[in-house]
């Protein structure tokens, strides 16, 4: 590559602006993704508005603004007088009406580039499961697979699901992947199951039950190969969804 | 007493200070228990706070070695906490903070600790037990083993008292002695994962079972009771 090229390159990548879509934005699904986590408690109140703008690096015009998308999502609710303030307001369950706003904030991209993170780090954690994992890990694993199956609400599914691949991680008896498998069910974990719907349900759990199968099995190749796939297609299903959304 | 053997008598010893100090905050957590049941008093999560104290000097003490502590109690043992966790770590600046995990069942973060093999093990034996090596994604964030005891009063299981202690520290604690030793020297759990090893082929959390275990790797010493730990060399 000539110089001038990578230069440019290097340039796009380094000196891009640091949140393109918006810092209002920014604030907001960090926040609604430390809600959905249960980092921050329902009915917890936030600190003053300053002091959060202080701690965002954002101005309070900004952080209000944040506040209002948080507001219209259904995830904060401000209150006037002396007792007043912001507070969380959890959702008890992962319902459309808030996922869809949260969806709207993520660009095609964006999926795209979390889809092949976690395809990465599922794949590996998988592959490393099925040569790690003890006969008590296979026991835990296999017992939230049951979950799932059993799981009667969106919201039990998204548990049942983060669960089975943060157990994963860690019966690759890896500390780092375990993290990223949090963190990326941080950021996207509540949307994974809002497009799935009627038989998509049967079929999205028994991805579950082959890859636990694979990894129980001993089979890495196949345990990373499943655990690709499967995150692909749920991939492909956000981004479907997410193109709806801005369809006449 | 073989080298061998002299290295766990060592690690032993280290955890024994551990699991000496566990007990006493079992049995604080039990006198708070007797207390709130002689003045026929529901048990509730401000009762366990006077573990803080305790739990504040386990974490002084053990800097290093012990990364959290406290009590970690039965579904529905207490009134206003279905699930209630007293759990104290200390941070760099060795300041010590409470723990905050959603233990609410009814919320999609809910970490249900009821499934762990350190919770089900004291419970179902009624003895201490220390699990792991595993990837303890609620506390530590880090591999870890939990050291706990069961807590009873009246006869009824309450929960567990317990320390996490790093994978990483236990190391330590061996590799020297480990490499001491001269010849290829494992030390695998009960259940066969690596815990420390002085070869480069054979690495931590990995399995060292059946088909996996490299010929001519033979048990030179071993822990019975509370490690079932052996250490594994060439003959």
């Amino acid at each position: 590559m000539p110089r001038s090229a990578l230069a440019t390159v290097r340039s796009r990548s380094v000196f891009a602006p640091l949140d393109p879509g918006g810092r209002a934005g920014t604030v907001a699904r960090r926040l609604a993704q430390a809600i959905t986590l249960g980092l921050l408690l329902d009915g917890e109140c936030l600190p003053a508005e300053a002091e959060l703008a202080g701690q965002f690096g954002v101005s309070p015009v900004t952080l209000r603004e944040a506040l209002a998308m948080l507001r219209d999502m259904g995830l904060v609710e401000t209150r006037r007088g002396r007792q007043g303030g912001s507070f969380i307001r959890a959702p008890d369950q992962a319902q459309a009406g808030y996922l869809e706003p949260q969806l709207r904030l993520l660009s095609l991209h964006e999926l795209q580039d979390i889809g092949d993170h976690r395809a990465a780090v599922a794949g590996a954690a998988a592959r490393l499961a099925s040569q790690r994992a003890l006969d008590g890990d296979m026991h835990t694993l296999r017992e939230h697979v049951a979950r799932l199956r059993g799981a009667a609400t969106l919201t039990e599914r998204r548990r049942a699901d983060a669960r089975i691949h943060i157990e994963i991680a860690a019966a690759a008896q890896s500390p780092r992947l375990t993290r990223q498998e949090m963190d990326l069910w941080s950021e996207v974990g509540d949307l994974v199951w809002l497009p799935v719907t009627g038989n998509l349900v049967a079929t999205v759990t028994a991805e579950h039950e082959a890859l636990v199968d694979a990894i129980g099995q001993g089979d890495p190749d196949r345990a990373r190969w499943l655990a690709e796939q499967h995150v692909l297609a749920e991939t492909q299903r956000l981004i479907q969804r997410r193109l709806r959304m801005d369809q006449p | 007493m073989s080298e061998g053997a002299a290295l766990l008598a060592g690690l032993t010893g280290r955890i024994g200070q551990v699991l000496g100090r566990v007990e006493e905050l079992g049995v604080a957590a039990e006198s708070a228990a007797r207390a709130a049941r002689a003045g026929c008093r529901e048990l509730r999560r401000a009762d366990f706070t006077v573990l803080r104290p305790l739990a504040a000097d386990l974490l002084r003490e053990q800097a290093g070695l012990v990364a959290g502590t406290g009590v970690v109690l039965a579904p529905d043992v207490a009134a206003d906490a279905p699930r209630c966790i007293e759990w104290w770590w200390a941070d760099a600046a060795a300041r010590i903070s409470r723990l905050r995990v959603d233990t609410d069942p009814g919320s999609a973060g809910c970490y249900d600790y009821t499934t762990t093999e350190w919770y089900r093990e004291p419970e179902r034996t009624g003895r201490a037990a220390v699990a792991g090596p595993y990837v303890d994604f609620i506390c530590t964030r880090e591999y870890t083993f939990t050291l706990a005891v069961p807590v009873h009063d009246a006869g009824r299981f309450l929960g567990v008292a317990g320390a996490d202690i790093l994978a990483g520290q236990i190391e330590r604690l061996m590799l020297p002695g480990l490499a001491g030793l001269g010849r290829v020297a494992v030390l695998v759990s009960g259940r066969g994962r690596v815990i420390a090893s002085n070869s480069a082929s054979i690495r931590p959390g990995t399995v060292l079972r059946g088909p996996h275990r490299p010929p001519g790797l033979v048990p030179v010493a071993g822990l019975g009771g509370l490690l079932p730990w052996t250490l594994l060399s060439a003959s």
